[in-house]
């Protein structure tokens, strides 16, 4: 190598050293992005949001790594992708619980740490409708049945929930609405497989959780669900019907769903949100899907964030129905 | 019977074939790994693994995920023992005994009774799995919280056998545990208690932050304050193995801690991390030489060290007979299956009875691969100890550092533990044993939640505590405790405050 080379290849890289900010926006992604996962292993959200970075890494070609940062119902992870540097590389998996933690501490008089203003909605990965169940020693066969037993008397059927303002307790403060029934005792517990627990049992006697979740429960006769929560009945149980059919006004589901903290270059998420709609049609990712038992649920970002608005809707009208509790 | 039997073999059949063969030791080893480095927790290991079994079936997945939590169990001992750095609330018991072990030279007695007791309370586990899982499971169902409630009631009472202190410095310790117990978002309200605005309090202090100050921290800070023996142990291979007297010491509280371990492992919930507390407890209680705990009882370590394991084999029953999850490490293997297309529930045995059986299966082979693993390892581990203090304690910190931020991700964690590092500095210089902080610590959360949900549940009556039979029989349990103790201070004819003002005597002596 003579000197010549040597100068200009010095320089050469020194100037790409120098301009690497602008670089890298050309060409995003240029390093590694990782994926904030609100919620601990063995929830929805870890469990769908692994098999996506394993889809994303070809099509993005670098390493897509998930981050846990649970706690707190994931307020946790909402706060630290909230103030993560909003440049692509940090996304942020949550589910339900990011559009209700404004209104919660609007509840209690605090000052939000969160709102949806501070995030991007990118994809929805999956919706699982929730269903009502009941556990094998309840004699109601219809929702019709419990829907009367609710009204002789009120306060006396106990149902369990993943936590407090939780997606498996607004869902109930929606049924309570539509139907007009008097309000239903709550026992929470700390998330979705206690509540479960609870209902089989029988420490509780109802409770609203995910198809996936019950789905072996009610094949096995332990559980029966009496209405669905979903806006067409579900392909894995035909026989359920709608709360809409039955003429209640009740649609919530369980979802998670990929943002991007505000402020994220248009670009970058030009690029991640289609990468996402490439990965979420990957076998890997479908593969894991039906392997939940779940339909393919997938809403690129257009379509999420519509269905986020309403969703939110929905959330903070629950929130204020169940109000400050003691 | 005679069809479990023929499934059990149909199981071996399958565990047997080499790719399933490969996968249990593939498990086991990873599972070693990630018990014995600090760094990185059982669950973490899981989930981290998880993507790479999505080319492989739901059998294979499923042994060699399982292989990295009970392999976990094995090693989680070590750092215990040789540095006294509890790597998981489990260890915490056998940090106080096992680590005053390794202070007389006796490390490879520990870590070999750690090993071998682990090995029998987990094959102990798998058998009695095999045998009774499935009417087993629907008892353990109606364990609900009236009955959690009256268990961690029987927990705080044993508290008082958990140090070997005085009585008044136990519960003053329990207390300030119990409190500590209460910082976090109230499950029942949302209110935010004590959290200064951190959403990382929100759901409590962590325990292993905590253990790993106390104990770890508290003790590197303490050590240039004392004199250190200028001689590294080197101790013979003969010496590696426990003597006659340390495993007939160590046979009875095996097998009690594996039969304890295995009942409270079944129960769904998070009481699992009572067990180790529980069969310390128990140990000293019924032990001939109740002083020797907390000078390295062979007792101490043998019973906690089979207790934890146990109860991780028990908590595979509600998993694989029902498919509800006892703890978060299960929750992420029923989600593995799922992922796989094998829904766990009650219909798994007779849908999937290859994965069943096979499972259940690679659990025999991995408990003995575990032991052959470990028990040559002994050797290895101890050789850590001739390394200076001044290399070994950076490191441990270091150790100690990366590991509790690796639990949560969390650097409110880690700050967590170095304010408890230096409490247990304090602590140690008054002499005060942090054991009972931790329990408490474990205790408050739980209790406080199953009382209230029991409440709940009876709309403000007290009496579901004795309307339902396990409940009640739980309480007996403490009434007759509390009389027998009772009982033998009127029996020596003093009241508590001589039997207070001599036990303070005899301890500013000791």
């Amino acid at each position: 190598m003579d000197r010549r080379t040597f100068v200009i290849g010095t320089t050469a890289t020194a100037t790409a050293f120098a301009a690497g900010p602008a670089f890298a926006q050309d060409a995003f992604p240029s390093r590694a992005v990782t994926i904030i996962c609100a919620f601990p292993p063995g929830g929805a959200n870890d469990i769908v949001t692994r098999p996506i970075a394993a889809a994303l890494e070809p099509i993005l070609k670098q390493p897509v790594v998930v981050e846990t940062k649970a706690g707190a119902g994931g307020q946790v992870g909402a706060q630290v992708a909230a103030s993560a540097k909003p440049d692509g590389y940090t996304l942020l998996s949550h589910n339900n619980g990011i559009s209700g933690y404004a209104e919660v501490d609007k509840l209690f008089g605090r000052q939000p740490k969160t709102t949806r203003a501070d995030f991007i909605p990118l994809a929805r990965l999956i919706a699982d409708p929730v269903l009502l169940v009941v556990n094998d020693q309840q004699p109601y066969k219809t929702l019709k049945d419990f829907i009367d037993d609710a009204k002789k008397r009120p306060e006396a059927i106990v149902y369990s929930s993943g936590g407090l303002y939780g997606a498996t307790h607004l869902p109930v403060a929606i049924f309570e609405k539509a139907t007009g029934i008097p309000k239903l005792r709550h026992l929470p517990t700390n998330g979705g497989g206690p509540a479960i627990t609870a209902l089989l049992g029988n420490n509780a006697q109802m409770s609203t959780q995910t198809v996936s979740a019950t789905l072996q429960h009610i094949k096995a006769g332990k559980l029966r669900a009496l209405a669905s929560f979903g806006g067409a009945r579900s392909k894995v149980l035909p026989d359920v019907p709608t709360l809409k059919e039955l003429g209640y006004d009740a649609e919530y589901y369980l979802w998670v769903g990929i943002f991007a903290p505000k402020g994220t270059p248009a670009s970058a998420l030009a690029t991640l949100s289609a990468a996402l709609d490439k990965a979420a049609a990957s076998d890997v990712f479908k593969n894991v899907v039906s392997g939940l038992g779940q339909e393919f649920a997938y809403l690129n970002a257009k379509d999420f964030e519509a269905f986020w608005t309403a969703d939110a809707k929905r959330s903070d009208e629950a929130v204020q129905l169940i109000g400050k509790q003691g | 019977m005679e069809s479990t039997l023929l499934s059990l073999a149909h199981g071996f059949a399958v565990a047997f074939q080499p790719d399933n063969l490969w996968y249990a030791f593939l498990g086991c080893l990873v599972g070693t790994l990630v018990g014995v480095l600090p760094g990185i927790g059982p669950l973490s290991g899981i989930s981290i693994l998880l993507p790479v079994t999505f080319g492989l079936n739901a059998t294979q997945a499923v042994i060699m995920l399982a292989g990295i939590y009970y392999g976990s169990q094995y090693g989680g001992s070590t750092t215990s023992i040789l540095m006294r750095i509890p790597g998981e609330a489990s260890s915490v018991m056998t940090c106080i005994d096992g680590n005053a072990m390794a202070r007389k030279g006796r490390a490879g007695a520990a870590l070999c009774i750690a090993a071998v007791g682990s090995f029998v309370a987990g094959t102990f586990g798998v058998i009695m799995l095999t045998l009774v899982a499935p009417p087993l499971a629907t008892i353990a169902l109606r364990f609900g919280p009236p009955e959690y409630t009256a268990l961690l009631v029987l927990g705080l009472i044993f508290l008082a056998y958990m140090s070997s202190t005085s009585l008044v410095r136990t519960l003053l310790m329990a207390c300030i545990g119990l409190l500590l117990g209460m910082i976090g978002i109230d499950n029942m309200t949302g209110h935010f208690r004590y959290s200064f605005d951190l959403a990382e309090l929100g759901d409590g202090i962590g325990i292993v932050p905590v253990a790993v100050g106390l104990f770890g921290l508290g003790e590197i800070l303490s050590t240039p304050s004392h004199k250190v023996r200028g001689e590294v142990i080197s101790p013979k291979f003969r010496e590696l193995l426990p003597n006659r007297q340390e495993w007939g010491e160590s046979v009875m509280p095996i097998a009690r801690g594996s039969v304890l371990g295995f009942i409270i492992g079944i129960i769904p919930g998070s009481a699992h991390i009572i067990s180790s507390f529980l069969s310390y407890a128990l140990e000293k209680r019924v032990s001939k030489h109740p002083e020797e705990f907390g000078k390295g009882a062979v007792a101490g370590v043998a019973g906690p060290e089979s207790a934890n394991n146990a109860a991780s084999t028990g908590a595979f029953v509600p998993m694989l007979s029902l498919g509800i999850p006892t703890g978060p490490i299960t929750a992420v293997l029923i989600g593995a299956l799922m992922i796989h297309g094998v829904p766990a529930g009650p219909q798994l045995v007779t849908e999937h009875p290859d994965l069943f059986w096979g499972f259940v299966a690679s659990m025999y082979v991995g408990n003995l691969m575990l032991l052959a693993l470990n028990l040559p390892l002994v050797s290895v581990f101890v050789t850590v100890l001739r390394i200076p203090y001044a290399y070994l304690y950076p490191l441990i910190i270091m150790f100690c550092i990366v590991g509790v931020y690796e639990v949560s991700h969390s650097i409110v964690d880690v700050y967590i533990m170095l304010i408890m590092g230096v409490l247990g500095y304090g602590l140690r210089k008054f002499n005060f044993d942090p054991a009972p902080l931790v329990l408490g610590l474990v205790i408050a959360p739980l209790l406080e939640q199953s009382l209230r949900q029991s409440l709940i549940m009876s709309n403000g009556n007290y009496f579901i505590f004795f309307s339902r039979p396990i409940a009640l029989g739980l309480l007996i349990v403490c009434a007759v405790l509390l009389a027998l103790s009772a009982l033998a201070f009127a029996l020596k004819r003093k009241d508590w405050r001589a039997k207070l003002a001599e036990a303070e005597a005899g301890e500013a002596q000791g």
